[in-house]
């Protein structure tokens, strides 16, 4: 279980909060890129082994949605919003 | 074992959701507001009425429901600002009271919250989850107070009385 810092609650369970998927790319222009790299952007998911940018919303709590760094092989949050 | 608590259902209070810079919302009702919580999660009280910071620019206002008319014609929300958001919610939730000896033990059941006094003090208010819903919780006198979204009551009702025993 996740203890993850809230910036407005403090640490806050992870039960409360919902989780929003990792920080993605800008949404680039579709027709200055590659086709490729157009289908990268809308089919890839970020998956990397090790810290990955995530969104979490604390649904359960003050309704803040934060972003936090975590780590995909020990589940540590290794880096907590730049607020909290 | 059986707890030394009780748990009651409360009858409904006036509740007004306020949203919006504390500024704004001060310069339209500050004259029907309690003093700004100085801090997140915190609540002051005045003349019956109680003010909740449950939020980022986000408070709850609480009172007797026999004052929501005139407290409502009061905070005039039809007229309000852009800016500010004042929605009269009092029959959203369902309070409980959970008092008594074993009060924090049946929280501790419920509630992942730290909810010891040097932690969860006397002005504390918060979000956070009792038995998996959505739930406000607060202290009052000999235990806490409990409230969640109004058709969650009889659900909750039914956990607090299998907690119990
Ligand atoms: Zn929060």
């Amino acid at each position: 279980m996740l203890l993850i810092p809230c910036p407005f609650c403090g640490p806050r369970n992870e039960s409360e909060f919902a989780h929003g998927g990792p920080v993605r790319a800008r949404r680039p222009d579709p027709d200055a890129v590659s086709d490729a790299a157009w289908v990268e952007y809308l089919t890839v998911t970020p998956n990397p082994q090790g810290p990955v940018q995530e969104h979490w919303w604390h649904v359960r709590g003050c309704g803040t949605w934060l972003t936090l760094w975590r780590d995909t092989t020990s589940h540590d949050i290794v880096k907590g919003p730049d607020d909290a | 074992m059986r707890y030394d608590v009780t748990c009651k259902q409360a009858g409904l209070s006036a509740l007004f959701d306020l949203k919006g810079p504390q500024a704004d919302l001060w310069g339209w009702a500050g004259d029907h507001l309690p003093p700004m919580p100085a801090r997140p999660n915190s609540l002051t009280r005045r003349g019956g009425r109680s003010l909740y910071h449950i939020g980022p620019r986000h408070l709850l206002l609480r009172t007797g429901i026999a004052e929501e008319e005139a407290l409502e014609r009061a905070l005039g929300p039809a007229a309000a600002p852009p800016q500010i958001s004042i929605v009269r919610i009092s029959d959203t939730l369902t309070f409980f009271a959970v008092t008594g000896r074993d009060a924090d033990q049946v929280m501790a059941i419920a509630c992942p919250l730290d909810l010891h006094p040097a932690v969860f003090g006397a002005d504390a208010v918060s979000h956070t989850e009792a038995f998996g819903l959505k739930a406000m919780v607060l202290r009052c006198e000999g235990g806490f107070e409990c409230a969640v979204e109004q058709s969650h009551g009889d659900m909750m009702q039914d956990y607090l009385n299998r907690a119990l025993t």
